[in-house]
């Protein structure tokens, strides 16, 4: 099979899969409901069934789908910025940041909610901003700026953030199912209004980064390499930087940390569709929002209480991950 | 051409290249010589205005290059780096199409005339065949090969490689070099190279340029520089020279210590 061909049976199969992740989502649920009920609703409208369908159920597949396709993204550009396909959120210490921000929201006992998060939403957003700001200033010396110092400075600051978060837990240890939430993320809260949050912020997100999609092909082969070729250089990357975090600290401030995603999917779909970032971006998010999908769906059928989203995809993407990895060989 | 006036560059700690003065007409072949740490690569990026730290001039047409953008310079000076390790496994088309970025908009796709240039680019240098293979697929010298393609895409009156030779077995060497020595002579290139290899350069060159400590030790034609002092001063080694049997273009080689008793 040729390079486009392949590319063609890519997009097919996903987009398949993602329509058909979204009508199991709508399906799946403790009300028992058929694909009838759902014509049905469409016919007629039925306040109950909106409700189940559409309130329940529609909401939260939307949220797990931008969530999964913010952090796959969010992950493919940090790996381009990195030249360094095992980058993810985590390095430059968002994620962990954000998982803090929301603990210490919750030990402090801070109840608000705005912008369509809440007050531990809000205090995540911030903090994971917060915290690559601290790297990126960190990272500056003597006015030149090093991809190096801030991979080591975003490991080491992300690590302090979860000794932090760790601390705060063990001192609270009444809030534990809270902690559950941000430390393996969960879409269980998941309401319109989160969806309304997120949804802009992506698309901004996905358009700046398709955008500057040639620009990330270049620096793919240095910085300097990329200048000679006529690339601003330390412009992209600071817009890169700045996308990457804003998806990253939005996801986490409505689900938690959801790990593996950002890692795993932008490599799934560099390996099946090649490096060239304007493919990959857009490739990256669609596969990471169907990815999310399903694994949410496995989160709340697969035991009869539901389990940490989190947990699901570590489990299903490390050994698809392997087996990538080892066919190509 | 290119003109680089009284030019100083280096790094964070300090200058590496010390008032180098050059000057590639168009349609001339220049190599620059030296030892390891001498300030070729230096010399070579700091005339691409890659370094920060840097004094002087570097004229392109009479205009400065630190006073036009980034674009502008891409649109007349091409760069072929040291081969660069792909961390990301790119085919030899998308890495040739990336030498349009400066012709092309952000959003643009790629349009008849990118791809006309990628294939009359990848034509020259014989890549055309493994246009769709991977680069981790491809031997160094149809690597090395695929980045003059490149440079090439880039329709660029001046091309400047960085040691085009280095890590590369001497079928590929001669190879590369032929290459170049084709793009000077058909498609009237000014060509300037940092090289380590003396025989190369001085075959394929019409100046040398021999750099010690950052500065300038010698200048002139292949027959005029390439002398036992020469080298001596700029390399500290003992070389018999000798012409070239079939150009006349002088030669080093290095004869052992026990054999000039």
């Amino acid at each position: 099979m040729n390079a486009g061909n392949q590319r063609r049976v890519f997009w097919a199969v996903l987009v398949a899969m993602a329509l058909g992740g979204f009508l199991l989502s709508l399906l799946t649920g403790p009300v028992k409901t058929t694909f009838g009920d759902l014509v049905d609703l469409i016919r007629q409208y039925d306040r109950v069934q909106a409700a189940i369908f559409l309130d329940l159920r529609l909401s939260r597949a939307v949220l797990a789908f931008l969530v999964g396709a913010a952090l796959s993204l969010s992950g493919a550009i940090l790996q381009g910025y990195f030249r360094n396909p095992m980058a993810d959120p985590f390095v430059v210490g968002v994620s962990s940041g954000a998982a803090l921000g929301a603990v210490a929201a919750l030990s402090l006992g801070i109840r608000f909610a705005a912008f369509g998060f809440s007050g531990q939403g809000l205090m995540a957003f911030a903090s994971g901003l917060g915290i690559v700001s601290l790297v990126y200033l960190l990272s500056l010396r003597r006015g030149d700026f090093r991809v190096e110092t801030l991979l080591l400075t975003g490991i080491a600051a992300g690590a302090l953030a979860s000794a932090l978060t760790s601390f705060l837990l063990f001192m609270r240890s009444d809030s534990f199912d809270q902690a559950v939430f941000w430390l393996l993320g969960s879409f269980q809260l998941a309401e319109w209004p989160q969806v309304g949050a997120v949804a802009p912020w992506f698309a901004l997100g996905l358009l700046l980064a398709v955008w500057l999609a040639r620009d990330m092909n270049l620096l793919a082969l240095g910085d300097e390499a990329a200048r000679a070729l006529g690339c601003p250089v330390a412009t992209v990357r600071k817009v890169f930087l700045g996308v990457a975090t804003l998806l990253a600290a939005l996801s986490v401030s409505v689900s938690g940390i959801i790990g593996f995603v950002g890692l795993v999917v932008p490599h799934w779909v560099r390996l099946l569709i090649g490096p060239e970032h304007r493919r990959l971006f857009a490739g990256a998010s669609l596969a990471g929002g169907t990815f999310l999908l399903y694994c949410d769906l496995l989160a709340r059928t697969l035991l009869p209480s539901e389990l940490p989203i989190g947990v699901i995809t570590a489990a299903v993407g490390a050994p698809f991950f392997l087996y990538l990895l080892h066919r190509k060989r | 051409m290119l003109k680089i006036e009284d030019l100083s560059a280096g790094y964070e700690n300090g200058f590496v290249v010390r008032n180098v003065r050059l000057k590639l007409e168009p349609g001339e072949f220049v190599a620059v010589l030296g030892p390891n740490g001498s300030g070729k690569s230096t010399l070579i990026r700091a005339a691409l205005g890659l370094l920060r730290n840097a004094r002087g001039a570097v004229l392109l047409g009479g205009r400065e290059t630190a006073a036009m953008g980034r674009r502008e310079v891409a649109r007349e000076i091409a760069y072929v780096p040291q081969l660069p390790d792909p961390v990301f496994d790119f085919s030899a088309g998308e890495i040739v199409l990336m030498g349009r970025y400066a012709r092309q908009g952000r959003l643009d796709a790629v349009t008849a005339g990118d791809a006309e240039a990628v294939r009359e680019a990848m034509k020259a240098t014989d890549t055309l065949a493994f246009k769709d293979r991977k680069l981790s697929r491809l031997s160094g010298g149809e690597r090395q090969r695929v980045f003059i393609a490149r440079a090439l895409s880039q329709d660029t009156p001046v091309l400047l490689l960085d040691e085009p030779s280095l890590h590369l077995d001497i079928n590929y060497q001669a190879e590369i070099y032929g290459l170049l020595k084709a793009l000077q002579i058909r498609e009237k290139k000014s060509i300037l190279v940092a090289e380590h290899n003396i025989n190369l350069a001085a075959a394929h060159s019409d100046r040398l340029l021999f750099l010690k400590d950052g500065a300038i030790a010698a200048e002139g034609t292949p027959r005029e520089t390439v002398t036992a002092a020469n080298i001596r001063a700029v390399f500290g080694a003992d070389v018999d020279i000798r012409a070239n049997t079939r150009t006349g273009v002088p030669e080093i080689s290095l004869a052992a210590a026990e054999s000039r008793r």
